[in-house]
C-alpha cells in the first residue's frame, strides 16, 4: 500500500469533511466554504479539503482562485479520487469535456466502483461521441448495478452507436426477461417506448422481415399507435408487400389526410411513384379523385395531381384547384403553385388561366366566360381582389416589376387597408431594387395591425434591408420583453437568429464590418449553446425511455451546423474576413470609415481589448449570480461596434468557419470556393486544390443541390482558381530564396515582434513531394500551361447568357470588351448581377469609368425602380 | 402544398424561428428539445413544398400528481401568409389525438392573453375550447391569461366556472 499522504483526518474533522460533501450536493456553497476553512486551519495541506474549497469558490464566482485550490489539493493528494473528481467537475463546468474525461479516468483509477463518477464519465463520452469509451463505461455500470433500468438501455444505446445491432438487441431482450422475472412494473408508456426503440434497432440493422415480425409481437404493448402503424407500413413497403402496405397507408391517411408521407407511401404501394404516364397516370388520377371525395379538406390530396398531370388535364385540375381558393381568399395560393414554375409550360398555363379569371371576373363576376349568364351565380367581389393579388406575385416572380406594381396597385385601389396587399407591394419594390419605398410600404402595413408580431418582424426586416438599423431595433423591441433592461438582449437570449442575420447583412452593406462580425459570432455562439444543450439529455432520455427521439437528437446535433442559419452566417463571416485580410488598411473603421490612421486603429484595438476583458468578467458575474440566485447585474455592452473582432487573425477566424462549412455543407459549391480562397491565402495549397476540385465536380453534376444552380458560382470558382494558381506559382518560385533565408533564422520576422502579421505574402517552403503532387494535379485540372492561358480558355466558354462569368474573365485579365455584349441588352440579366457588373466595372482591376457610366444608363432603363442606378 | 406531420428534432430550429416571427412568448432551444424528448408524439408541424415550417403546435403533458392526465398546448402558431387554410385546427387535431392515444389525456388545456382577441376567437369558436379560469398576472408583463380547456375523453367533470370569459358564479 502506498502511503496515504496524510489523507486520514481525526474523527472530528473527518465528520466535518463528510458534511462538506453533503453541503456541496445541496448547493450550500457558502457554508461549505466556511467548513472547509475550518479544517484547513488545522490541516492546511489536506488535499481533498483544498479541492472542495476550490469547488465551492468556483461556484461563488471566484473561479480562478477555485482552480488554484483544486490544483493545490491535487498536488497534495494525487491518489485521491475526490480530488480528481473535483478537477473533472471544474473542467466539465467550463465545457472542457476532453480534460474532464481525463480527470474522471484518473479518479476511477483510485476508486474503481464509484457509480457517480462512472455515470458522469459516460455522459462526457457521449457528448464527445467517444462511442468505444461510452460502451465500455456503460458495460461497467450495468455490471455494478444490474438492477437499474436505465443502465440496461444505456448499454443498448452504446452498442447501437457502434452499429453492433445484434448485441444491442440481445441486451434489450435480456432486460425484458429480467423485468419479467422480477415482476417489476414498468409504466406502459416507458415499455412502449423501449419496444419501439427495439423495433427501430431491428429496422436499422436492415432486417425488415424480422422488424415486421417483431412489430406484430409487440402490438398490444405499444401505446404509440401511430408510430407503430407508420413502422408497419414502412416495413411492408421495404419488403415489397405492396397490397398489405396499401392497407396500412390508407388507414394512416384516415388518421391524417394532410400528411404527404402517407400519400406518397400509398402511391408507392400502388406502384405509382415517379414520372407517371399513360395507364399509370390514369390510375393515379382515379386514386386521387377517390381520396379527394373521401377527404375534401386535405390540401395535399388536392394539390398532388397538379404535379403529375399535363396539358388539358392539368388545366382542368388547375381550375378546380384555384377557383375555391380565390373564392375563399387564401393568401398563400401563389406560393402553393410556385413550384410548378420549374415546368415552363405549366407556368404559362397558370398565367393564362388566372389572367382569364381577371378579365372574366371584371366583366361578369365569373371565373369562366362560357358559364357567364344572367342566371349564373356571381362570385364574391373579393375573388377579383385575390386574383389581382395572385397575379402581382406571379409577375413579381418573373421579375416584371412594372406589371406586378400595376396589378397590386389595382388591388390596393379596391381595398387599401389589406395588410397582405401592402406586404406584397413592399416585396415587389424590394425585388425591384427600391428598398426605401419597400420599407415605407411595409411600415404602412405594420401600422394597420399593430398587434401582430409577424408583420412587425417583416417590417423590421425591411428596415434593416434599407439600412435603418436604429429604427429596426426600435420596431422589433415593441414585441420583446419589456421588463429586461436591454430589450435587444432578449432577442439574443431567445436565440433569435433571423434578426441577427438581417442585422449582419445590413451592417455589411454599410461597411460596418465589426458590427456585422459581432452579430455573426453571436449566431456561432447560439450553435455552440444548442450543441451543448444535449448534455443533460444523455441521462434524461434514458430515464424517460424516449430513445428514438434521443437517437434522433444525437444525429441532429451532429449535423447541426448544416442548418441554413449557420450556413448564411458562416459564409458571410468568411467573406468579411477575406475582405479584411485582402485590404487590411480598411479594417479599422467600425463605423465604416474607409481609412483610419494607424494610431487610431491601435487605439481602437486597445479599447476593444479592454472592453473584451471587462465583458468577460461581467459574464462570469452573471453566470455566478444565476447559480447563487442573486440578482443579475446589468450588462452594458461596451463594444457595440464589435472592434474586438477586428483585432483578430483574420485567416484563422475564417478558417474556423470554413472548416464547418466544408464538413457540414461540403456539397455546396460556395463552401468549396470559400475553402479554396481561405486555404490559398494560408498557403495550404493541397487543401485549396482539394476544394477547387470538389467545387468543379459539384458544379458539373447539375441539380443535385439547387443551391448550386446560381450562375455566379461558376464565375466565383474561376476567380478562386486563378487566384490559387497565381499564388502557387509565386510560392513555387520563392522556394529557392526562402531556403537561403532559412539559414539565418533571425533575418525574417525580427522587425516587429509583437505586431500581428495579417498579410504574410510569402509561403513557407513547399515540400518537394507536395510540390510534385501539386504540379501534376494542377496540370490535370487546368489542362493548360499558365493561368493566363486558363483565362483565355475560360473566355472561349462565354456565351451571351453568362454575364457573371464574363465579368470574372475581365477581372482576371481578359480585355474588358468581353463584357460589352452583356451591357447592351439586360433583358435576361438579374438586378443583382447588373449591380455586380457595374461595381466590377468601377473597381480595380477593371476601373473603366466610361464603360461603367454607359452601363449604368442602360441599367437605369432596364431597372426603372432600382435606386442603385439612379445615383450619378 | 402543405404537409402536416409529426415534428422531429430536426424541425426544432425552424419551429423556434416560426415562434419568434409570430408570437411574443419565446423559448430557448433547450425547452423545445425538452418537449421533443419528453413527449415526442405530441408536437406537429405544417411545412410547405420546400420543407419550410410555416406553422407548428408545441405540446406537452401536465404531469403533476393528483390530477387526471391532461395535455397542454405550450405554443401554437401559423405564419400570417398561411392563414385561412385551417392549419391551426389540423395541427391541434393531430396533437390532441396523440395526447389521448399515447398518454390517455382526459382533456387539453392552454393559456391565452386576455387582450389577444384573435387567438381567443380561434380557440373558442374554431377549436371548441372553453374558458375554465382566469389566471391573474400569468404573463411576465403582468397581463392576465384565460386558462382554456377542451375535453378529450369522457365527460367533462370540471364544470367551467367561466363562460366566454365572464365569471358566472358571481
Amino acid at each position: 500500500m502506498p502511503p496515504k499522504q496524510g489523507r486520514e483526518l481525526p474523527a472530528k474533522e473527518s465528520a466535518v469533511f463528510k458534511s462538506i460533501l453533503k453541503l456541496y450536493e445541496h448547493k450550500q456553497y457558502k457554508r461549505g466554504l466556511k467548513q472547509a476553512d475550518q479544517i484547513l486551519k488545522k490541516f492546511p495541506e489536506h488535499g481533498e479539503t483544498q479541492a472542495m474549497k476550490g469547488l465551492f469558490l468556483s461556484h461563488l464566482n471566484r473561479k480562478e482562485e477555485g482552480y488554484e485550490f483544486v490544483k493545490k489539493g491535487l498536488r497534495n493528494d494525487l491518489m485521491s479520487h475526490t480530488c480528481w473528481h473535483v478537477y473533472g467537475l471544474m473542467h466539465r463546468a467550463d465545457k472542457n469535456y476532453d480534460e474532464a474525461i481525463k480527470c474522471y479516468l484518473n479518479a476511477l483509477k483510485f476508486d474503481r466502483e464509484n457509480i457517480q463518477i462512472i455515470r458522469d464519465l459516460s455522459l462526457l463520452q457521449m457528448q464527445m461521441r467517444n462511442f468505444e469509451g461510452y460502451n465500455e463505461t456503460r458495460l461497467t455500470l450495468l455490471n455494478l448495478r444490474p438492477g437499474v433500468k436505465m443502465y440496461w438501455v444505456g448499454l443498448a444505446v452504446s452498442y447501437h452507436m457502434l452499429q453492433k445491432y445484434d448485441i444491442a438487441l440481445n441486451v434489450l431482450s435480456a432486460f425484458e426477461e429480467s423485468l419479467k422475472e422480477e415482476g417489476e412494473v414498468v409504466a406502459d408508456y416507458e415499455r412502449s417506448e423501449m419496444l419501439m426503440y427495439k423495433n427501430l434497432l431491428i429496422e436499422e440493422s436492415g432486417d425488415f422481415q424480422k422488424a415486421l415480425t417483431h412489430l406484430d409481437e409487440i402490438r398490444g404493448k405499444v401505446v404509440d399507435k401511430r408510430a407503430w402503424k407508420e413502422a408497419k407500413a414502412r416495413h411492408l413497403l421495404s419488403l415489397n408487400k405492396l397490397a398489405q402496405a396499401e392497407v396500412e397507408y390508407r388507414q394512416l391517411l384516415d388518421q391524417n389526410a394532410d400528411c404527404h408521407g402517407y400519400l406518397e407511401g400509398l402511391l408507392k404501394a400502388r406502384g405509382l411513384a415517379g414520372e407517371l404516364q399513360g395507364v399509370e397516370l390514369e390510375k393515379a388520377q382515379r386514386l386521387m379523385n377517390e381520396l379527394g371525395l373521401k377527404y375534401p379538406r386535405s390540401h395535399v390530396i388536392k394539390r398532388t395531381p397538379l404535379k403529375f398531370n399535363k396539358g388539358d388535364n392539368f388545366r382542368r385540375i388547375l381550375d378546380d384547384y384555384l377557383q375555391p381558393m380565390f373564392r375563399k381568399g387564401v393568401p398563400s395560393l401563389f406560393v402553393s403553385v410556385k413550384d410548378l414554375h420549374t415546368d415552363s409550360e405549366k407556368a404559362q398555363t397558370v398565367e393564362d388561366v388566372v389572367m382569364a379569371y381577371k378579365e372574366n371576373l371584371k366583366a361578369s363576376a365569373q371565373f369562366n366566360a362560357k358559364t357567364a349568364g344572367a342566371d349564373a351565380e356571381k362570385e364574391p367581389p373579393t375573388a377579383y381582389l385575390w386574383v389581382l393579388y395572385f397575379l402581382a406575385q406571379h409577375f413579381d416572380f418573373k421579375r416584371n416589376t412594372a406589371k406586378a406594381l400595376e396589378l397590386i396597385d389595382d388591388a390596393l385601389a379596391h381595398t387599401p387597408t389589406l395588410v397582405e396587399l401592402l406586404m406584397t407591394k413592399a416585396r415587389i419594390l424590394k425585388h425591384g431594387g427600391d428598398s426605401e419605398s419597400a420599407m415605407r410600404i411595409m411600415n404602412e402595413a405594420r401600422e394597420i395591425d399593430l398587434q401582430d408580431r409577424f408583420i412587425n418582424s417583416k417590417c423590421t426586416k425591411y428596415m434593416l434591408g434599407n439600412g435603418n438599423v436604429a429604427e429596426a431595433e426600435k420596431t422589433i423591441t415593441l414585441f420583446t420583453r419589456s421588463e429586461s433592461t436591454d430589450p435587444l438582449a432578449d432577442l439574443v437570449d431567445m436565440q433569435c437568429m433571423w434578426f441577427a442575420l438581417e442585422c449582419a447583412s445590413s451592417h455589411v452593406r454599410k461597411g460596418e464590418t465589426g458590427r456585422a462580425l459581432k452579430r455573426l459570432h453571436q449566431i456561432d455562439q447560439h450553435f455552440i449553446d444548442i450543441y451543448d444543450d444535449q448534455f443533460d439529455f444523455h441521462s434524461y432520455s434514458l430515464r424517460k425511455m424516449t430513445l428514438r427521439a434521443y437517437i434522433d437528437l444525437i444525429r441532429v446535433e451532429d449535423r447541426l451546423r448544416g442548418h441554413p442559419f449557420y450556413y448564411q452566417a458562416a459564409t458571410t463571416a468568411v467573406k468579411l474576413y477575406l475582405e479584411l485580410y485582402d485590404k487590411p488598411n480598411q479594417a479599422g473603421g467600425a463605423g465604416g470609415a474607409d481609412s483610419v490612421s494607424e494610431a487610431d486603429r491601435k487605439k481602437a484595438e486597445r479599447k476593444a481589448r479592454k472592453a473584451a476583458l471587462k465583458k468577460g468578467t461581467e459574464q462570469q458575474a452573471v453566470a455566478a449570480a444565476e447559480t447563487t440566485g442573486g440578482p443579475a447585474p446589468k450588462v452594458v455592452d461596451k463594444d457595440v461596434d464589435g472592434t474586438k473582432f477586428l483585432d483578430a487573425d483574420y485567416l484563422d477566424e475564417a478558417e474556423k468557419f470554413v472548416k464547418n462549412l466544408l464538413l457540414m455543407s461540403g456539397d455546396r459549391a460556395e463552401s468549396q470556393i470559400l475553402g479554396a480562397q481561405v486555404y490559398t491565402r494560408k498557403h495550404k495549397y493541397l487543401l485549396a486544390l482539394r476544394s477547387l476540385k470538389r467545387a468543379y465536380a459539384v458544379l458539373s453534376s447539375p441539380s443535385k443541390n439547387s443551391a448550386n444552380d446560381s450562375p455566379q458560382l461558376a464565375a466565383d470558382l474561376h476567380s478562386a482558381a486563378m487566384e490559387f494558381w497565381k499564388s502557387f506559382n509565386i510560392a513555387k518560385e520563392q522556394k529557392a530564396a526562402e531556403k537561403a533565408a532559412a539559414k539565418t533564422p533571425d533575418a525574417a520576422g525580427s522587425g516587429k515582434p509583437a505586431a500581428r502579421q495579417q498579410h504574410p505574402t510569402q509561403s513557407p517552403p513547399i515540400h518537394p513531394t507536395v510540390l510534385a503532387v501539386l504540379k501534376e494535379e494542377i496540370a490535370a485540372l487546368f489542362k493548360v500551361d499558365t493561368p493566363s492561358l486558363f483565362n483565355d480558355a475560360f473566355v472561349k466558354t462565354l456565351s451571351a447568357s453568362t454575364p457573371e462569368r464574363a465579368l470574372a474573365a475581365a477581372q482576371n485579365g481578359a480585355p474588358v470588351s468581353v463584357l460589352d455584349r452583356h451591357c447592351s441588352d439586360l433583358k435576361n440579366v438579374s438586378l443583382e448581377t447588373a449591380v455586380r457588373i457595374h461595381a466590377g466595372l468601377l473597381a480595380a482591376p477593371i476601373a473603366d469609368r466610361a464603360r461603367a457610366d454607359k452601363f449604368r444608363d442602360t441599367a437605369r432603363a432596364a431597372f426603372p425602380t432600382a435606386t442603385y442606378f439612379k445615383k450619378e | 402544398m402543405i404537409n402536416i406531420r409529426a415534428a422531429t428534432t430536426d424541425d426544432l430550429l425552424s419551429m423556434q424561428n416560426c415562434n419568434l416571427m409570430n408570437l411574443p412568448e419565446n423559448y430557448q432551444m433547450k425547452y423545445y428539445i425538452y418537449h421533443a424528448l419528453s413527449w415526442p408524439q405530441l408536437s406537429y408541424v405544417a411545412e410547405d413544398h420546400k420543407g419550410r415550417i410555416v406553422g407548428y403546435v408545441l405540446a406537452k403533458m401536465e404531469e403533476e400528481s393528483g390530477d387526471v392526465p391532461h395535455g397542454h398546448i405550450t405554443s401554437l402558431s401559423v405564419m400570417r401568409n398561411w392563414r385561412r387554410l385551417g392549419l391551426a385546427e389540423k395541427l391541434m387535431s393531430q396533437a390532441q389525438k396523440a395526447m389521448a392515444e399515447a398518454f390517455q389525456a382526459q382533456y387539453v388545456s392552454l393559456h391565452v392573453r386576455k387582450s389577444n382577441r384573435a387567438a381567443l376567437q380561434l380557440y373558442r369558436d374554431t377549436l371548441k375550447f372553453t374558458v375554465n379560469d382566469i389566471e391573474k398576472s400569468y404573463y411576465a408583463d403582468g397581463e392576465d391569461a384565460y386558462a382554456m380547456r377542451k375535453q378529450l375523453i369522457g365527460e367533462d367533470t370540471s364544470k367551467p366556472k367561466l363562460i366566454n370569459g365572464k365569471d358566472v358564479s358571481r
